[in-house]
């Protein structure tokens, strides 16, 4: 008798698993939505692009832990203009010290997230600050940094790095991001990452420079919007990637912007 | 002069002092001025194959170094002008496309005193902070004046570009034929 419950545990065990966590048990994220755009949106202007998305399984549950994301941008954005980060951060700073143990001048946007903790330990939280600084190259791409600083119920500090690689037609680059797992709690199941917006631009960044012996303010110039918008708009698109193994994407364009009145 | 003396005395003397004929005479100088003839045409044709200009083909060590500035940004392209050193002296303008976050194309164009070269480069292109940088190959395809058999392909082609002002420094080296 005692050896056929003994056998029976591991049936028991997955039961349990499904029913308590389906958002570790699916296999497949039927919903991924992302959004984007350009501030301004004028051919050739420079620009702060923003970025969101927000994920959840079929049944509106939030997502497994996240472990990649790769972004997708259009063509034709201008990289030679830009004069965001003119600074290096190094991660090893930026985790010791937080945001001042790197120069403002290596700040290239910044935005937040909203996690939710698994097995009902509250409603999803947000976490408010996450700022994108420029990292030291890896592999002669641009590294973006992430640093995340979330305090209630989820203290963490992060520091996870994308790197900005060519990519085909239609689009021009993207940014390819390995995402640390979070524990919510000792030996329990990790953070899922419900939805999170970022900018990368200038929009509110203040970077200094000494001009004859004073430190003077000024604003960074962001990358530019491309020259020519493609039929439909300019396309953004994005790919998630789970702990569990699954995967989702999606897709969206931001509208070309108004021809001017002459 | 001589032939108007023999003509008179009737008796001439040759070079080796042995009286002559006037027609032997008129023979000899006629083989003096073939042999001057030959000789100078000898000469001349001596001195224009060891001129450096007369069709020979030359090489030239490469180590130009490059300071410039930006005239002007279109689109993806930066405009430079800035001035050469190195065994090619003179203005040099560059013209470099940014063609994808990690690759730039340039095309350089060098103007010494005595004629033009024009090359084109691909490059690996990484920014890291306040600098990009940029390591390559460049060819050259064509020149003027002194240059103007110039070619030379597998040059190497570095450089920096200043991301605060977008000034540019850029290192040529390798061989160049001319």
């Amino acid at each position: 008798m005692r050896r056929r419950l003994w056998a029976l545990l591991p049936l028991a065990l997955t039961t349990l698993l499904v029913a308590c966590c389906p958002a570790i048990a699916s296999a497949t994220i039927e919903r991924a939505t992302l959004h984007a755009g350009f501030s301004p949106n004028r051919l050739g202007a420079s620009t702060t692009i923003s970025f969101g998305f927000h994920l959840e399984t079929a049944e509106g549950l939030a997502p497994p832990a996240m472990t990649s994301v790769e972004l997708r941008l259009p063509a034709g954005i201008n990289y030679a203009t830009t004069t965001l980060g003119l600074a290096i951060c190094q991660p090893q700073a930026l985790l010791a010290r937080g945001l001042a143990g790197c120069s403002p001048n290596s700040r290239l946007g910044y935005g937040s997230a909203f996690v939710e903790v698994p097995f009902g330990v509250g409603p999803g939280t947000e976490i408010p600050e996450i700022q994108a600084l420029m990292g030291p190259p890896r592999n002669g791409n641009v590294v973006v940094l992430f640093y995340a600083n979330g305090l209630t119920p989820v203290f963490a500090q992060l520091v996870f790095s994308g790197e900005v690689l060519p990519d085909s037609r239609p689009f021009g680059s993207q940014l390819t991001t390995e995402v640390p797992t979070v524990p919510s709690i000792p030996d329990g199941p990790d953070v899922s990452i419900v939805s999170a917006q970022s900018t990368i631009g200038p929009s509110h960044l203040t970077y200094y420079r000494h001009r004859h012996g004073h430190v003077v303010p000024f604003h960074p110039v962001g990358v530019s919007v491309p020259e020519h918008c493609p039929h439909g708009g300019f396309p953004f698109a994005a790919q998630f990637g789970f702990q569990d193994g699954s995967s989702a994407s999606a897709s969206t364009y931001v509208p070309c912007p108004a021809r001017r009145k002459r | 002069m001589g032939g108007t003396a023999c003509r008179m005395s009737r008796k001439c003397f040759g070079l080796s002092g042995a009286a002559t004929t006037p027609s032997e005479l008129r023979t000899l100088v006629a083989a003096l001025s073939v042999a001057l003839l030959v000789s100078a045409a000898l000469v001349s044709a001596s001195a224009r194959a060891s001129s450096p200009v007369a069709g020979q083909s030359r090489i030239i060590s490469l180590h130009e170094t490059g300071r410039l500035h930006l005239t002007n940004k279109r689109g993806f392209v930066l405009n430079e002008v800035g001035t050469a050193s190195g065994p090619i002296r003179g203005r040099i303008y560059i013209h470099l496309k940014i063609v994808s976050t990690n690759r730039v194309t340039a095309e350089v164009n060098i103007y010494p005193s005595d004629g033009s070269l024009t090359g084109y480069a691909t490059a690996a292109y990484r920014v890291a902070g306040p600098t990009a940088s940029f390591t390559g190959t460049m060819s050259i395809v064509r020149g003027t004046g002194a240059y103007r058999r110039a070619h030379g392909s597998g040059l190497g082609f570095t450089g920096t570009i200043a991301r605060s002002n977008d000034a540019v420094t850029v290192s040529v080296t390798g061989k160049l034929s001319t």
